[in-house]
């Protein structure tokens, strides 16, 4: 059993926790981060599997070891997950991901205000948790700014100042200026995207990705091989965590990375503040760190996880939790999807980098008129491979053949052979309203390899809101693929009521101490030297990929800790 | 097969694409397709050091037997368009079920069981002496969930873990036993992995025809082949 001592413990070094290690370092904070997984280099990506990245999930938690459980509701006995969709590595999700890097709308920050506005209250679901979030689009937006220069965005700007540009995503908050690099090449599935967009009367644009488009800062432009989404990129072209901010934090010479530590508790003390962690070694062994203050930037189920399993006498509902919303208001992105598949043209989406390709926002957010519709807000709609990745397990596995063709056989082998170089995925990556009861807890049945109750899940996206919006969504996919000139156009089944992708929720922030878990700044409203920074503290999730959000909300608390906390320890707001 | 075969024979692919490339540039993707010599020579360099059946590692012969007949049917072979035979995806499967999927051994064993009681109780017979229009028969009650018996697994999800494996099977690069000399991508028209796609090739709307396909293997020895 070792105890270190240090001004920092960052638990998860990911897409948060990274930038995170690498600011406060150069402040000259001592940084520790704990990383339950190993750290790799862009020379372990060399192999591009199919099956070991895509099929077998290498890196992502094993579910064997590392479960998480799911039931549709708080009457079912929760079953382990077959597939977890984040990282268990240094670097975390931003090393397999699609590196898909939106901004939020303006109007998503302030969604209920929005909402009111434009249809009344009553447009509201009732049982809808919606809130606003605690700040704006335009206190952000620096720090957007930020994320995309220091790590690397491709894309073309869509509105700079609020002056409009056709190319880009005219729908998208403005924005100080261009992005750093041009959008990523075209592909014949974003081109037949883009003309059929154009006709519908659409606005077609190249999705913004965190993936270089020309050689920036030492790294390569991308090859367009293809093996992106579920993949770590062999070259260093995608701006992961990994081979950005890690190597600033290494240079600050203040940042101390531990592999292979599990952290298990957030350790405090009767004064009502944190005093460090404690974290089970590769080796098994028990160790303590001393920090003067704790940063929690893991997957949003261990943030959760963790502030229950921290709960003492004077914090009995775990820590952070004094208002009982920690576990609440899980989201995650529902996916309508539809195939075309073509007769005059090959489409070989196997080509090119990552997963949503091209893009239209004419349907996220409330950037149409939602009058008459049985829903509220929207979805992002982009042209994608079967699986996000196009190789051909993840496409056989992905992509439901037509009504009409058998999923095993001949006529199965040659619909394959016909058409997995000559279709085109469609998408709908849809918001999720915040509920109050999709929550996260933990497994009274179910342990991890360390002991800990898995977290459960407690989740069901098949409310009348959700639903009429996925099937609105299925009609515009449909629409889209026959605009493309498709032979076949049909639709993917839905999922279950299952968790979808990019969880959020479950600390999440607010204005009001009474009903939320965190400020502006991830500061625990409870704990002043505890913070949770993540998609877990996003109060709504907009349509969007969260992580260029996770990474503008990082760089704005690293601001306020060295700016302002660190001078002056205690509450930012 | 082990993993030198894997090499071997990619690297008997590429010789046969550049004698092809003599013979005829351009035919995609049958330039992938191997003549019959070079075809068998790059067999008899497998066979040695495989059991002959595609098996070895885990399944008995009877079980071997039934999953290789179950596998093609999932994906049948024809001229031209390889299938599971052809690929070898019961090597794949025999060699995973002994490694990576080895918490799945009494899942198979339990499974091939009551799929031989299913077919004995249907129609007399094990499922590997039913003619193949019995066997689809027998899969689409598997996949129906209509087949009787089934306790664990459920018939359904024995179904759905064979499909699943099958299809691993075909398309897994051909290091972990099947595709065998690229069967799978070949019959898809996968072309592996590729370093670079220029925007021209991206933008192209024809089948995309440049060689060779690589192994991860061949990769490994020679990166500058791959990426």
């Amino acid at each position: 059993m070792a105890t270190e001592k240090t001004d920092v413990v960052i638990i998860g070094v990911g897409a948060a926790g990274g930038i995170l290690a690498a600011e406060l370092g150069k402040a000259g904070m001592k940084v520790i981060g704990l990383e339950r997984g190993p750290r790799l280099t862009t020379a372990d990506f060399s192999s591009l599997d199919e099956l070991r990245y895509f099929q077998r999930q290498d890196l992502r938690p094993n579910v064997k070891s590392q479960p998480v459980t799911w039931r549709p509701n708080a009457n079912a006995r929760a079953k382990p997950l077959s597939r977890l969709n984040y990282g268990n590595q240094a670097g975390g999700g931003t090393i397999h991901y699609g590196a898909v890097s939106w901004r939020l709308h303006e109007d998503d920050f302030r969604a209920r205000s929005q909402t009111i506005e434009r249809y009344g209250a009553s447009a509201i679901p009732e049982d809808s948790s919606l809130i606003d979030w605690p700040l704006t689009y335009a206190d952000l937006e620096p720090y957007y700014d930020r994320a995309e220069y220091e790590i690397g965005v491709s894309g073309k700007a869509g509105n700079v100042q609020g002056r409009k540009i056709e190319g880009g995503n005219v729908f998208e908050a403005p924005r100080r200026r261009e992005f750093p690099l041009p959008p990523l090449q075209i592909d014949q599935a974003g081109a037949v995207f883009d003309a059929a967009a154009r006709k519908l009367g659409y606005h077609p644009f190249s999705t913004p990705r965190t993936i270089l488009s020309k050689p920036y800062q030492g790294r390569p432009g991308c090859t367009y091989c293809g093996f992106c989404q579920a993949f770590g990129c062999h070259i260093g072209a995608k701006s992961s965590i990994l081979v950005t901010k890690l190597p600033e934090a290494d240079a600050t010479g203040n940042f101390q990375l531990l592999t292979g530590a599990m952290c298990y508790r957030v350790n405090s003390d009767n004064s009502g503040r944190v005093t460090g962690v404690s974290y089970y070694g590769p080796d098994g062994s028990d160790n303590t760190i001393e920090a003067e203050i704790v940063i929690l930037t893991p997957f949003i189920y261990d943030n959760t996880r963790l502030l229950l399993l921290s709960k003492t006498g004077k914090f009995p509902d775990g820590l952070a939790n004094s208002s009982g919303q920690v576990g609440k208001h899980l989201m995650t992105h529902i996916m309508a999807r539809a195939f075309a598949a073509f007769d005059d043209r090959h489409i070989n989406i196997y080509m090119g980098p990552s997963a949503q390709r091209h893009s239209i926002d004419d349907f996220n957010a409330d950037n149409f008129d939602h009058s008459g519709l049985a829903f509220i807000r929207g979805a992002q709609i982009s042209v994608i491979p079967a699986a996000l990745e196009a190789g051909p397990i993840g496409t056989a596995v992905g992509m439901n053949p037509p009504p009409g063709i058998p999923r095993w056989g001949a006529a199965y082998r040659d619909f394959l052979a016909k058409y997995f170089t000559r279709y085109a995925g469609l998408n709908a990556q849809t918001e999720n309203l915040p509920y109050a009861d999709q929550t996260i807890d933990l497994d009274p049945d179910v342990r991890d390899q360390w002991g800990l109750p898995a977290p459960r899940l407690t989740y069901d996206w098949r409310r009348p809101n959700e639903l009429a919006r996925v099937e609105y969504m299925m009609r515009k996919l449909e629409a889209l693929g026959r605009a493309m000139g498709a032979t076949h156009v049909w639709r993917a089944p839905l999922n279950q009521g299952s968790p979808g992708a990019h969880h959020e929720g479950g600390t999440r922030m607010g204005s009001d101490p009474a009903t939320s878990v965190v400020n502006r700044y991830g500061q625990s409203w409870d704990i002043p030297n505890l913070f949770i920074i993540g998609s877990s503290t996003h109060p709504t999730m907009s349509g969007f990929n969260p992580t260029l959000t996770i990474q503008a909300l990082a760089y704005m608390s690293a601001d306020a800790i060295v700016n302002r906390y660190k001078n002056n320890p205690g509450p930012l707001i | 097969m082990t993993k030198h075969d894997e090499a071997r024979r990619a690297f008997l692919v590429r010789a046969a694409l550049g004698a092809g490339a003599v013979a005829g540039a351009g035919l995609m993707p049958d330039v992938y397709a191997q003549n019959p010599e070079q075809r068998k020579e790059a067999d008899a360099s497998a066979r040695p050091l495989s059991s002959g059946d595609g098996h070895g590692a885990f399944f008995n012969r009877d079980n071997a037997a039934t999953i290789a007949a179950f596998a093609e049917r999932l994906m049948p072979g024809a001229p031209g368009k390889p299938g599971a035979s052809e690929a070898e995806v019961i090597n794949y499967i025999d060699l995973a079920l002994s490694g990576a999927y080895a918490d799945l051994q009494d899942f198979y064993r339990r499974g091939l069981a009551q799929l031989d009681d299913y077919c004995r109780q249907t129609y007399n017979e094990r499922f590997v002496r039913l003619d193949t229009a019995r066997q689809d028969e027998v899969i689409t009650a598997l996949e129906e969930g209509k087949a009787t018996g089934f306790t664990w697994p459920a018939a359904q999800a024995f179904f759905n873990t064979v499909r699943t494996h099958t299809i691993e099977g075909m398309f897994a690069d051909p290091i972990y036993g099947g595709n065998k000399d690229f069967a799978g991508w070949r019959l898809v028209g996968f072309p592996g992995v590729q370093a670079t796609f220029t925007t021209a090739d991206m933008q192209s709307r024809q089948a995309f025809v440049r060689a060779p396909m690589i192994g991860l293997q061949a990769q490994a020895k020679d990166p500058k082949r791959g990426t």
